[in-house]
């Protein structure tokens, strides 16, 4: 059928403008995602002049990084499970029953994909830091507990895995929730008929026919986690045994010089070839396994009763919110209006507006706000397009060639941030023809390669419901590729470009990692100030600009949602 | 006559306003600078220095120098170590003049022929050590000290000292320090400590639970009792006490002070960004003039120069420089310099490794 279509569609052309676009995304990712990887992997074993493990000997026989290594699988993996069990349910209540205020939920639980994940620890400190965190004071207080500290301590490999999953399951959310919106109800109705209650059906039929969806899912977390560095920095470096991760160890070395830069390519070796065998996993071994059947056209799934258990489960959903999320905000909300961290908010003279001034009158806060916007909306653009374009080639046409790109874009999203940004480092500093060492370009470029995916499966998933005939009528009515798709495809999908975009400006507007290591004189930005305003500054001029970037994304999400009449969502 | 009065008067208020005029181009600004429009071209400074102190700093070379471009990178000494090392690839830096904080890292890009040598006419009135053929000078003075929080502990509570720092038993899973990895002035604490005590200092630490943060992650810590009793810069409390109205207190240790001489240097010409040496000489010269020590002492670090003691020739709310010379507890540049590895691996390893 699509070798058909793909027939009707390019006959009688000479030559396939397809091509072009196939060919300029897999030059763009061939040379600043493939080259800058290979050309590490490789100088990773020439250290000096001649082939050597030395290198790898000495990073990798140094206690310290076997413990970071344990300690990045350990949390990576704790976060995967953790987040995928709590994003199933929560994905399954929001999508498929009829929950109260199931929107207002919805919103909710991908709020935490908004903000930047180190704000979460920056706030988690506060709340269950062994000695004087808020929770913890509270229900020694309760529970008239003698112990001086505990019963809760965030400075451990539980706790990390705690923030870690309070930020990353979304991801894991946002997958199984578009692959619940897409799937088939007619096994599910066949159930009910058969007489199966609501939840025999959930155990029998849904849970196994979104297997490959919960495991792909997972695998994100798991690589996410692996590969943050925000909340590990803040988490481990607190802990009573120190919990280093592989990230933090990579970004001490690149603060070492030449010879940390040779250890944290090493170092960086074990990152990029354990997300790219998560990465084949996912998409060789679990993406084969179909069990979701999507009819291609739209599908409204049935929506299941809760009966006496609705109440039930909205109070539990509220608890939820208010602990993953309501929680730290406010606590992040009242740190930028304390004056002496030492004393509530409340006492007399201890409300102030101080820091909010100061953050708005600091030029630097400026800068780098204006840069992340500038460099988050070319990011998303650029990658909406590419993505628009891809969906096109993958669900439209049987091209030869066609996933190539797809796979370096799927590569791309699965390399860890730092192993990204430490390539380009090592690659673009003018000794191969292109030096875009200390530019926006690099950090744009770098943002792209990670960031790509999330809009590409957007709207890849958006265009496979939508049917081909009106395409077909544009194309037999004379429209060229480049006409239909402008005038027809973009028009129909447009609220899954608008959420696609918005999936690829939050991350890029609020990034981190890849930013402290690219970062220039003209070219900071908020994830990076954020995190020096938080380390150098003041924890509540920190939590003031967090704060800020939290309202911000909050209203361009309801802004998007308007304008897309309540159709636009992530 | 009245008339001929009239044209004489009108003439001499004419000559005064265009003295007055003339004059108003030399005369200091507001600030009390008096501008240079002789210093031209670009200049780009890589500096450690905090980025708001920078940012008065870059306030008043601009007043200073109205007709040169100075732009300032501000970065971790770690992180500036990096991008001069990456830069040297290339055979040139992307700066003409350095401000960082650990002083050995000038010895180190001196032997390798980076620095520009320059004999500035105010190098008589420095009290700190300068490179005799002018390679680099001191700017600034760190000072790493103890810190606590009067509002929640009594100085008797905690330790005095950093021997009693790194042993008192009460203070054990309360204490917090730098990185040395990221930090030079932390870098240079550690290098004193170790010279001072043996590398079984870091041991303790370790066994100490110490936490390894920020300084202003740490302060925050204090204020909410999380932590009892941090290693930091005098600088960060100081700031924080004038800023803020905090009641955080400075305690100066007993068995010595840390102080960190920073250093200003310039980079050689054909190695530095845009090759402008003069005027790089004449920002030297003013950072080591009396008008530009007042603006450290204003960002809370002590000055370099001779008999600045007290008022307003030292930073608000602490002691005078020639008392904390007498408790300075030294370093050798050169062994921070030479063990640098050395000295971090050991820190890591009875740090980050103890259980």
């Amino acid at each position: 059928m699509r070798g058909g279509r793909e027939e009707t569609l390019t006959q009688g052309r000479s030559f396939d403008v397809k091509w072009l676009f196939i060919i300029g995304i897999v030059v763009f990712l061939v040379l600043f995602e493939v080259f800058p990887m290979v050309y590490m992997f490789i100088k990773s074993f020439f250290p000096a002049k001649g082939f050597s493990l030395a290198s790898y000997r000495k990073t990798y026989g140094y206690e310290l990084n076997q413990i970071s290594l344990r300690n990045t699988l350990v949390s990576a993996f704790g976060t995967m499970v953790l987040g995928t069990l709590i994003a199933f349910p929560l994905a399954w209540l929001v999508g498929r029953t009829n929950l109260y205020y199931r929107k207002f939920f919805r919103g909710l639980c991908v709020m935490t994909y908004m903000v930047p994940p180190y704000v979460g620890a920056m706030a988690w400190s506060r709340l269950l830091n062994p000695n004087v965190g808020i929770i913890n004071v509270f229900l020694r207080n309760v529970f008239h507990l003698s112990s001086k500290t505990g019963p809760f301590d965030i400075y451990t490999i539980g706790g990390m895995i705690w923030v870690l999953t309070s930020f990353y399951y979304p991801y894991a959310f946002i997958t199984i929730s578009r692959a619940m919106e897409k799937m088939d109800p007619s096994l599910e109705e066949a159930s009910r008929i058969s007489g199966a209650s609501p939840w025999k059906t959930l155990w029998t039929i849904t849970l196994p026919m979104m297997t490959p969806s919960i495991i792909a899912g997972a695998l994100l977390v798991f690589v996410s986690a692996a590969s943050a560095y925000g909340i590990p920095s803040i988490i481990g470096a607190n802990a009573k045994v120190k919990i280093p991760t592989v990230t933090t160890r990579i970004i001490d070395y690149v603060g070492l010089g030449v010879d940390g830069l040779s250890d944290a390519m090493s170092l960086a070796v074990f990152l990029m070839l354990l997300a790219n065998f998560v990465l084949y996993i996912s998409t060789f071994v679990v993406g084969k396994r179909k069990y979701i059947t999507v009819s291609g056209k739209s599908t409204r799934p049935n929506t299941v009763d809760l009966g006496r258990w609705r109440v039930f489960f909205t109070v539990l959903m509220f608890l939820f919110a208010f602990i993953m999320i309501v929680l730290p905000f406010v606590t992040v909300g009242l740190t930028s209006i304390t004056k002496n961290l030492g004393k509530s908010v409340w006492e007399k003279g201890n409300f102030t507006t101080m820091h909010w001034s100061r953050i708005f009158s600091r030029k630097d806060v400026f800068l780098s706000v204006k840069n992340s916007l500038l460099y988050a909306v070319i990011t998303a653009t650029f990658g909406i397009i590419v993505s628009v374009v891809m969906a096109n080639l993958l669900e439209r046409t049987t091209i030869k060639g066609r996933r190539i790109p797809d796979f370096l874009i799927t590569v791309g999203s699965g390399t860890p941030s730092v192993v990204i940004a430490l390539g380009l480092i090592m690659t673009m500093r003018g000794q191969f023809g292109i030096n875009l060492y200390n530019t926006m370009w690099i950090m744009i470029i770098a943002y792209l390669v990670k960031y790509l995916m999330m809009g590409m499966r957007t709207v890849v998933s958006a265009m496979s419901q939508i049917h081909v005939s009106l395409e077909e009528c544009s194309r037999i009515s004379g429209a060229g590729w480049l006409k239909t798709t402008w005038r027809i495809t973009i028009p129909l999908i447009a609220p899954s470009i608008a959420a696609g975009w918005f999936l690829i400006f939050i991350p890029t507007f609020y990034e981190l990692s890849m930013s402290t290591l690219l970062y220039s004189k003209d070219t900071q930005v908020i994830g990076y100030k954020l995190h020096y305003y938080w380390t150098y500054t003041s924890q509540q001029q920190a939590s003031a600009i967090a704060f800020g970037i939290l309202v911000f994304i909050v209203i361009l999400n309801s802004v998007l949602n308007k304008l897309t009449k309540g159709e636009f969502s992530i | 006559m009245k008339k001929v009065c009239s044209i004489v008067a009108m003439l001499g208020l004419g000559v005064s306003l265009l003295f007055a005029g003339g004059a108003s181009e030399t005369a200091a600004t507001a600030t009390g600078i008096v501008p240079d429009k002789t210093v031209t071209g670009n200049i780009m400074i890589y500096t450690s220095i905090y980025e708001d102190i920078v940012t008065m700093m870059d306030n008043a070379l601009a007043e200073k120098f109205p007709n040169c471009n100075i732009e300032f990178f501000q970065g971790g000494t770690g992180k500036i170590q990096t991008k001069v090392a990456g830069e040297m690839a290339t055979g040139k830096l992307g700066c003409d003049m350095m401000l960082v904080a650990e002083p050995a890292y000038s010895l180190e890009l001196n032997e390798d022929g980076y620095l520009h040598k320059y004999l500035s006419p105010n190098r008589a009135n420095l009290r700190f050590d300068y490179d005799k053929e002018g390679a680099w000078y001191p700017v600034r003075v760190c000072n790493m000290v103890l810190a606590y929080n009067p509002e929640m502990y009594k100085p008797s509570d905690l330790a005095t000292s950093y021997k009693d720092f790194a042993t008192n038993p009460a203070l054990k899973g309360y204490i917090s320090m730098g990185n040395p990895l990221t930090s030079g002035t932390t870098m240079a604490a550690a290098a004193a400590l170790s010279e001072k005590y043996g590398y079984v200092y870091f041991d303790q630490l370790g066994k100490q639970q110490i936490m390894i943060e920020s300084g202003s992650t740490a302060l925050a810590k204090l204020e909410t009792g999380e932590c009892k009793e941090l290693m930091i810069l005098e600088e960060s409390v100081l700031k924080k006490r004038e800023e803020e109205g905090s009641s955080i207190s400075v305690i100066y240790p007993d068995d010595g002070v840390i102080l960190i001489p920073s250093t200003v240097m310039t980079v050689a010409g054909d190695k530095s960004a845009n090759n402008n040496i003069a005027s790089c000489e004449k920002v030297t010269d003013w950072l080591l003039s009396e008008e530009g020590q007042k603006f450290i002492v204003k960002g809370w670090m002590h000055s370099v120069l001779k008999g600045w003691n007290s008022g307003d020739h030292i930073p608000y709310d602490s002691i005078s420089t020639d008392d904390l010379i007498k408790k300075d507890m030294g370093l050798d540049w050169v062994r921070c310099y030479q063990q640098r590895t050395e000295i971090r691996e050991a820190f890591e390893k009875s740090v980050s490794l103890s259980k």
